[in-house]
């Protein structure tokens, strides 16, 4: 039991440092909240650095700390951090700031949880605390378009949650046990296997906004503060993908589970690429884009089991698409909602111009930088995981990816086209861009960001050498 | 022993870095940087080809781990297929350098990105890892949308995304053709020279993988139905770009279609030799038939480069279907010494269509007319390249292309009405000659509305009307190197 809490130490400083600045908000000091999050996180990624190696289950089996769930904790954890240094220079002085950190740190929570779950009362209790905080973080700014959002993605995240369990019913039935490792006793049960996983597929499908899953993540961002938004398409979809890999371990071969989670693969790279080719709003165009990309994570989790390289691509593109997206979503901060705030940025502002420019050819997969890599490997397991169709299919969407991104690379460079229509833009801009001074904090994050994805790509050594 | 291979690589990278930290230097300034940073890479290539080639395998060998869990590793070196073309690369670069020294737009960003597209074309011909030649190589394909994108002419945007999409496209196949080599290799590895020495692949994953990577080099090459972009990417861009792309990164695709496609499927290759071979003949001839039908000269010169690649392409077919090592050797000899030539040739067209562009604003061939009389050096200049290119003996492309049909007429006599394109490019260049420089001399071209060559421009094309004469009368030089690798390639 006690070996069993030491293995679990991240996760109860996170919930200690959640405790603190429960009371720290309660007092009204919500810079003490930024602080005590902060360094909470921090150390808890550092106290999960001694667990590298470690491949065991505690609570007899229900949480698994293995490569997977410490590689997400030291993947997820210093992405939270920079997320809130971004709601930190979105949301200063709004009264519902200190809040907004705790709430981000419990779904951080639920996402380390969900990347390390064993079991399916785990994995339920990982979707609903992930789920309540993210509906309360995107109704955060009180107005109509975010309660809208926040609205449709309750009824959405309720709807599919509660399938998921009922899904799952049918797994504790087959294998009289809540736990995963126990499923390699379907293998006589195919049907009940098979309905299982399409419950999972639904209700971690709606968390990785998965297609058709999805249709609650372009509103949410678009509803939510840009912060938090950055968040939610990083730190809840990686969680939610390493639960996947980390259920599809354990489905018996016999419920050709890697051709149904294949379809969806295929199906979410396609839309989500499609969709992304006809928006004009940039945070709607990234929310496609990021949807896109979770059907490149599923590469990675059809080949889990098959492939040697299966785990390894998932934790490299993982930490891959955390930096790239971040440092995305960082320059939209700066930059603005719309297409048209982005004409002239790259001669007005060459650095941020760079740096949007590697991020965007990054989620393209443009080597060296760190999303060809991940891309790399991902493709590499499928193709030994014997599915070369889909790496075909994969690669044909990293083509019409390039289509989605030189729609934002193009106008950085071209002069303000007439002046109609940037009035109108300017208009929008002064509607919805909080950020109105250079902000510090911003140009911290993405220049994290863009240090990472430049070293993730040379670099990958490091990471891959832990790997083993 | 320095690594001179790596220093010469990533020397223009230090440069580009360089020039973007110094952003209040004068465009002068920058513009000297360049020179000087593709002057000294220059001399590294130049050092590079006085330690040589081995007989067999790769010379000038240098390694840095990179990912050896996946093995992949930072690998460079070189043979005799490459080192010429590594020469070939600086010396473009250099001369390209001098000729845009006016670029007052942006010039900071130019020079950058000029000097990391240098780093990319000499990285992609030195890679001996595949990864390292993919990165390369898409590398070398971002740096050109922006050049075009920025430096282009009127309708720039839509010909750089047509270009950067088009040969995104085309580059994945080998993505994919990667893949399959690196799991078919035991134990796995990217290096270049194991899936060389002992092909990985066979049957029908082999030709899989062969024909990913035609498609890939066939785009870039680039080789009819495949060629679309690349008229449209040449009249869009600024003529530093034009000789960039078809002096260096045009032999990407040739180069690729030797190292990759020949070296490491060698027994599919063999196999589907009667295709490649048409294909080859079919773009030599459409690029001919295409070329003619151009008034525009830019125009004319990209379509010319169609047929010039297409011999390539015959060249290592025969190659490959030859069954006698000699005749196989005399094919890729030819095919090689060719992409030399074509790059030193077509570079000099592509300046001097740039030098009349800069003075006329036009290139349209109906517009000029007796320039010869008006600006003789530039004319002669002209002259001298068009009489190269249309493989004239004694220029810089007959000893290449007559290796080729060597050794075409002894394996598969039949593909010698390729020599069909040589009467064609004749007489398309005679009569570009003609429209241009011959005849009455239009009012509005006068010594004072037009100036001939200038210093600088002078000191840009000298290099290269020079080598074109060289390389045509004593190939040898370059060939001894080459033929030390062609002989003793085991296939």
């Amino acid at each position: 039991m006690g070996h069993d809490l030491a293995l679990l130490i991240p996760e109860i400083i996170i919930l200690l440092t959640v405790v603190v600045a429960l009371i720290a908000e309660m007092l009204r000091f919500p810079r003490t909240v930024l602080t005590v999050t902060i360094i909470g996180l921090l150390l808890a990624t550092a106290q999960t650095l001694p667990l590298l190696g470690v491949d065991t289950g505690v609570f007899g089996g229900t949480f698994r700390v293995d490569m997977l769930s410490v590689w997400a904790k030291l993947i997820l954890l210093p992405a939270t951090v920079l997320s809130l240094l971004l709601a930190r220079s979105e949301l200063a002085g709004s009264d519902r700031e200190g809040t907004v950190y705790i709430l981000v740190c419990l779904v951080s929570l639920a996402s380390v949880l969900l990347a390390g779950a064993g079991d399916s009362m785990l994995l339920v209790l990982g979707i609903l605390l992930s789920g309540l905080a993210s509906f309360a973080l995107v109704a955060c700014p009180r107005n109509d378009i975010a309660t809208e959002a926040a609205m449709k993605f309750f009824v959405f995240a309720s709807v599919t949650t509660s399938v998921m369990i009922f899904g799952l019913s049918y797994w504790f039935g087959g294998t009289g046990s809540t736990l995963f490792s126990e499923l390699a006793t379907l293998q006589t049960k195919p049907v009940i296997a098979v309905i299982g996983l399409m419950a999972v597929i639904i209700g971690l499908g709606y968390k990785a906004s998965l297609v058709p899953f999805h249709f609650w993540a372009p509103d949410a961002y678009e509803g939510a503060p840009l912060s938090i938004a950055a968040y939610l398409s990083v730190v809840p979809k990686i969680g939610a993908i390493m639960a996947f890999a980390q259920i599809v371990r354990d489905i018996p071969m016999v419920t050709a589970w890697s051709l149904i989670i294949a379809v969806v693969a295929v199906l979410t790279m396609t839309y989500g690429y499609l969709a992304a080719l006809v928006q004009n709003n940039v945070v709607r165009l990234l929310a496609y884009s990021s949807i896109a990309q979770a059907g490149y994570f599923l590469l990675g989790v059809v080949a889990v089991g098959a492939s040697p390289l299966a785990l390894k691509s998932l934790i490299v593109f993982a930490a891959a698409y955390a930096a790239m997206n971040l440092g995305a979503f960082a320059v939209v901060m700066q930059a603005g909602r719309t297409l048209e705030t982005f004409y002239g940025i790259g001669r007005k502002n060459p650095a941020l111009g760079v740096a949007m420019v590697v991020f965007l050819l990054s989620l393209a997969g443009i080597p060296p930088l760190a999303g060809f890599v991940g891309k790399f490997l991902l493709f590499g397991a499928a193709i030994d995981a014997g599915f070369l169709w889909l790496t075909v299919v994969a690669i044909l969407n990293s083509v019409l990816s390039l289509a989605v991104y030189l729609r934002i690379v193009v106008p950085m460079y071209q002069r303000r086209r007439d002046s109609g229509l940037s009035a109108a833009a300017a208009d929008i801009k002064s509607i919805n861009d909080p950020v109105t001074a250079p902000a510090p904090l911003i140009t911290l994050v993405w220049i994290i960001a863009l240090l990472s994805t430049l070293g993730i790509g040379l670099a990958a050594q490091l990471l891959l050498g832990q790997l083993g | 022993m320095y690594p001179i291979v790596s220093i010469t690589v990533f020397l223009p990278l230090l440069g580009a870095l360089f020039v973007l930290f110094i952003r209040k230097a004068p465009a002068q300034a920058v513009h000297g940087i360049g020179i000087v940073t593709s002057g000294l890479t220059l001399l590294g290539a130049i050092l590079m080809w006085s330690r040589g080639v081995n007989e067999t395998g790769f010379a000038q060998f240098e390694q840095i781990n990179w990912m050896p869990s996946i093995g992949a590793a930072y690998r460079v070196g070189v043979d005799g297929i490459s080192l010429p073309l590594v020469l070939l690369t600086a010396i473009l670069f250099f001369v390209t350098f001098i000729y845009s020294a006016r670029v007052r737009k942006q010039s900071h960003a130019f020079v950058a990105l000029m000097l990391l597209l240098e780093t990319a074309s000499i990285g992609a011909f030195t890679a001996l890892d595949a990864i390292l030649f993919y990165v390369f190589f898409e590398v070398s394909l971002v740096s050109m949308y922006f050049m075009i994108a920025q430096w282009g002419h009127e309708d720039r945007q839509r010909a750089a995304l047509m270009f950067f999409i088009y040969t995104f496209l085309g580059s994945l196949p080998l993505l994919l053709a990667i893949l399959g080599l690196y799991l078919g290799s035991d134990p796995h590895t990217f290096d270049m020279r194991v899936w060389i020495s002992n092909p990985p692949l066979e049957g029908i994953a082999a030709m899989l993988a062969l024909v990913a990577m035609l498609i890939t080099f066939a785009v870039k090459t680039p080789v009819f139905p495949f060629h679309t972009w690349l008229p449209a990417a040449h009249v869009q861009a600024p003529a530093a770009g034009s000789v960039i792309l078809a002096g260096v990164m045009l032999k990407f695709g040739t180069y690729g279609l030797v190292r990759f496609a020949l070296q490491m499927t060698p027994d599919a290759f063999r196999e589907a030799g009667l295709v490649i071979l048409v294909f080859g003949v079919i773009a030599a001839l459409y690029g001919a038939f295409a070329a003619l039908a151009q008034s525009d000269l830019k125009r004319m010169v990209a379509y010319t480069s169609i047929n010039h690649m297409g011999y390539i392409i015959v060249g290592v077919a025969i190659a490959a279907l030859a069954t006698e090592p000699a005749i196989r050797a005399t094919a890729l000899d030819g095919s090689v010494l060719q992409m030399v030539s074509h790059g030193l040739v077509t570079g000099a067209l592509f300046l001097l269509v740039g030098m009349l562009q800069d003075r006329a604003h036009t290139r349209e061939m109906g517009q000029f007319g007796g320039l010869l009389k008006v600006v003789p050096m530039l004319g002669w200049s002209f002259v001298l390249a068009a009489f190269a290119s249309l493989g004239l003996p004694g220029l810089a492309h007959f000893p290449a292309e007559f290796q080729i049909f060597l050794a075409t007429l002894q394996v598969e006599p039949v593909a010698i009405i390729v020599i069909l394109g040589i009467v064609i490019t004749a007489g398309l260049y005679l009569r570009a000659i003609a429209r241009v420089f011959l005849g009455e001399t239009g009012e509005k071209w006068t010594t004072a509305t037009m100036s001939d060559l200038n210093y600088r421009e002078l000191l840009a094309l000298g290099p290269l009307l020079v080598l074109i004469i060289v390389l045509g009368i004593a190939p040898a030089w370059v060939l001894d190197i080459i033929h030390k690798t062609t002989s003793a390639l085991q296939l």
